[in-house]
């Protein structure tokens, strides 16, 4: 048997009864669109987000203070307050911290800010300037704070979009009026843009202060809920890693690494632990799309075997020809395996389309970024996926079409 | 030494009450180039013989002798070469695929073949000449009359050049006409061609076409003889 006149036959066969055919692999067309869609979407929002932390800078290194308790009569000293000005200045000192670009000391809690008889529940900031340029967030009205102000814990806050929206009303002016917070009456000197709901980091709702005033006068705490450094260069991430640690741990008392007080996270880690999740994400989803296939498969079966009585005669004269067990058996398995083939170039026709069009719809309508991307790995997935199902659910109809008799086939009415 | 020998072979169906007999004993000599017909009424084991004859069915007990050969001693494959190669099967319900021109249809025992796919169309449209359906090649057999599928049928038989031609009644569902080119075709297949003819019929002016007749009964042969006034070509009068 030849395989090319056997594909050819099989094509034949499958037209022969194209509404059947057609209907047999919508189940395939349904399960490969739907992995083609889970897995291109999934990378999408993946890369979304690994963009959004990126967009943070990948030379940015964060400092957590505490530790994870090693038991129950340890969960007292988890040391929240274990970071302080000595370590920021200490990190800042050349001779300890040789790459430090910048450092930005971070404390931040929930307020609520009131204006008049207007009020708001919302998060309060403390940061230094660098802020801005670490986030890639500018005010859209106003400014930054000076460096002077940073240092005499001035009452001068920068706020969110969604703040000036529920403390202001449409056109009112806002830069240069106040508002208070904790009994702390702050001046608004700027106002930041609307980044949108879906951003992984949002400052849409918060209000942005010098560290020094937050720690003062706001929250009345001498310690940092969170250091940011920034390294020279990205080459040197690993190393100044090790630096903080050890003039932490001078600074702390610590010989035991187990002991720390803190934890050091980089971008690239932040970068592995969200790909984790959402491959993980995407596989569970595909995994729960592929269900769709097997019961598909089921249908490929079902349809193969009402082909296969039904083609009794056909048989028995292909055997009385000459045809041996095998090419009885391959070209059943070569119907099956086509007809789930073509189901899944359609699907993955179709699972790409609709991704491409979603893609289109986030990005343009939804204003997130989005890209769309063409999951090349799904196509292949997408191919053996389908080819594997028409094989599996093909080889049972196939082996009860090679194993007739001829006698009993021909004599089938 | 004989094209097909069978000895004591037996076929039976079934178990204890339901056991039925479908050979008993049988014993049967065929030469090459011969051309025998068998005869029988319904249930006599006519059509059980020619398809143990043709490898499309086993017996239960006995020896089949084919070239020599003990027939249980040939692999699966062996048998279904030898059903390509030595053999051609003409039907009385023509068993053409629906939907498929006659040239398809021809072609089919090649597709099974060690022939090269460039030479198939060439050899089917031969064998379809040689039994006159040349204007018919391209029809499908929902457009053919009975005795033009028929013949479709005996070209598809004979693309493959066998040695033994097995025609189960195949006059059995065609008009007179008809049945009359169809017989003389396999009349010509055995004269001239010197194949070997098996031919069931229950139509004695058919069977007359045979030089050898034999009639079963029961699973048994009941006679076996030569055809004294034998009928040559056209001669198809009831």
């Amino acid at each position: 048997m030849r395989l090319k006149y056997s594909i050819k036959t099989a094509v034949k066969s499958l037209r022969t009864n194209r509404n059947r055919s057609f209907l047999t692999i919508l189940g395939i067309v349904i399960g490969i669109t739907a992995i083609m869609m889970v897995m291109s979407l999934g990378k999408g929002a993946q890369d979304l987000i690994l963009n959004q932390i990126a967009s943070i800078g990948s030379k940015t290194i964060a400092i957590v203070p505490g530790r994870h308790p090693t038991g129950i009569s340890d969960s007292m000293s988890t040391f929240t307050d274990s970071l302080k000005n000595k370590d920021v200045e200490d990190l800042q000192k050349k001779s300890n911290v040789p790459h430090l670009a910048r450092i930005m000391p971070i404390v931040f809690g929930p307020v609520v800010s009131t204006r008049g008889n207007k009020v708001h529940q919302t998060t309060v900031f403390g940061v230094n300037n660098f802020f801005a340029e670490i986030y890639n967030i500018y005010p859209e009205d106003g400014r930054l704070f000076t460096d002077e102000e940073v240092s005499s814990k001035s009452s001068v806050v920068i706020i969110g979009s969604k703040v000036k929206d529920e403390l202001f009303e449409p056109g009112e002016t806002v830069l240069g009026q106040k508002i208070r917070v904790k009994n702390q009456t702050l001046r608004i000197i700027g106002v930041l843009p609307n980044k949108g709901q879906f951003s992984f980091i949002s400052f849409d709702d918060a209000l942005i202060v010098p560290y020094t005033t937050a720690q003062q006068y706001i929250f009345g705490i001498k310690y940092f809920n969170r250091l940011v450094i920034e390294t020279d260069t990205e080459a040197n991430i690993a190393a100044t890693v090790i630096d903080i640690e050890t003039t932490l741990r001078n600074n702390h008392n610590i010989t035991d690494p187990e002991k720390d007080d803190f934890f050091v996270e980089t971008q690239a880690q932040a970068m592995d632990m969200v790909s984790t999740i959402t491959n993980a994400l995407t596989l569970f989803l595909a995994a729960v799309a592929a269900i769709s296939l097997v019961v598909g498969g089921v249908g490929i079966m079902n349809i193969m075997l009402v082909s296969v009585t039904e083609r009794t005669r056909e048989i028995g004269l292909r055997k009385a020809v000459g045809a041996t067990n095998r090419s009885i058996l391959i070209q059943f398995l070569l119907e099956s395996v086509i007809l789930t083939s073509v189901g899944g170039i359609i699907g993955i026709a179709l699972g790409t389309g609709l991704s491409f069009l979603i893609s289109l719809i986030l990005s343009k309508f939804v204003g997130l970024n989005w890209a769309f991307t063409f999951p090349l790995m799904a196509v292949f997935l997408g191919l053996g996926v389908s080819g594997a199902v028409g094989l599996v659910f093909g080889i049972y109809p196939a082996r009860q079409a090679a194993m007739k008799s001829p006698m009993e086939a021909l004599r089938y009415e | 030494m004989a094209l097909i020998e069978i000895k004591k072979l037996s076929k039976i169906y079934g178990e204890g009450d339901n056991e039925t007999r479908a050979l008993l004993n049988t014993d049967l000599v065929i030469e090459r180039g011969d051309f025998v017909a068998v005869m029988g009424p319904s249930g006599s084991g006519k059509s059980t013989l020619l398809h143990i004859l043709g490898f499309l069915d086993d017996y239960s007990f006995g020896q089949y002798l084919f070239d020599g050969k003990e027939v249980g001693k040939y692999l699966p494959d062996e048998v279904a070469r030898l059903r390509n190669q030595k053999f051609g099967f003409v039907f009385q319900a023509f068993n053409l695929l629906p939907r498929t021109s006659v040239l398809e249809n021809v072609k089919m025992p090649l597709v099974y073949s060690d022939v090269p796919e460039r030479e198939w169309d060439n050899l089917a449209r031969r064998a379809i000449e040689a039994v006159g359906l040349t204007h018919r090649a391209e029809h499908e057999p929902s457009q053919l009359s009975g005795g033009e599928k028929q013949r479709a049928a005996i070209a598809r038989a004979l693309v493959n050049n066998p040695e033994v031609i097995f025609a189960d009644e195949p006059t059995g569902n065609l008009d007179s006409k008809s049945g009359k080119a169809v017989m003389d075709i396999i009349w010509r297949l055995n004269t001239e061609q010197k194949k070997t003819v098996i031919l069931i019929t229950h139509e004695t002016y058919t069977a007359e076409h045979a030089r050898r007749i034999i009639r079963l009964l029961d699973g048994e042969v009941e006679s076996d003889q030569l055809v004294s006034n034998r009928r040559g070509e056209g001669d198809f009068e009831k």
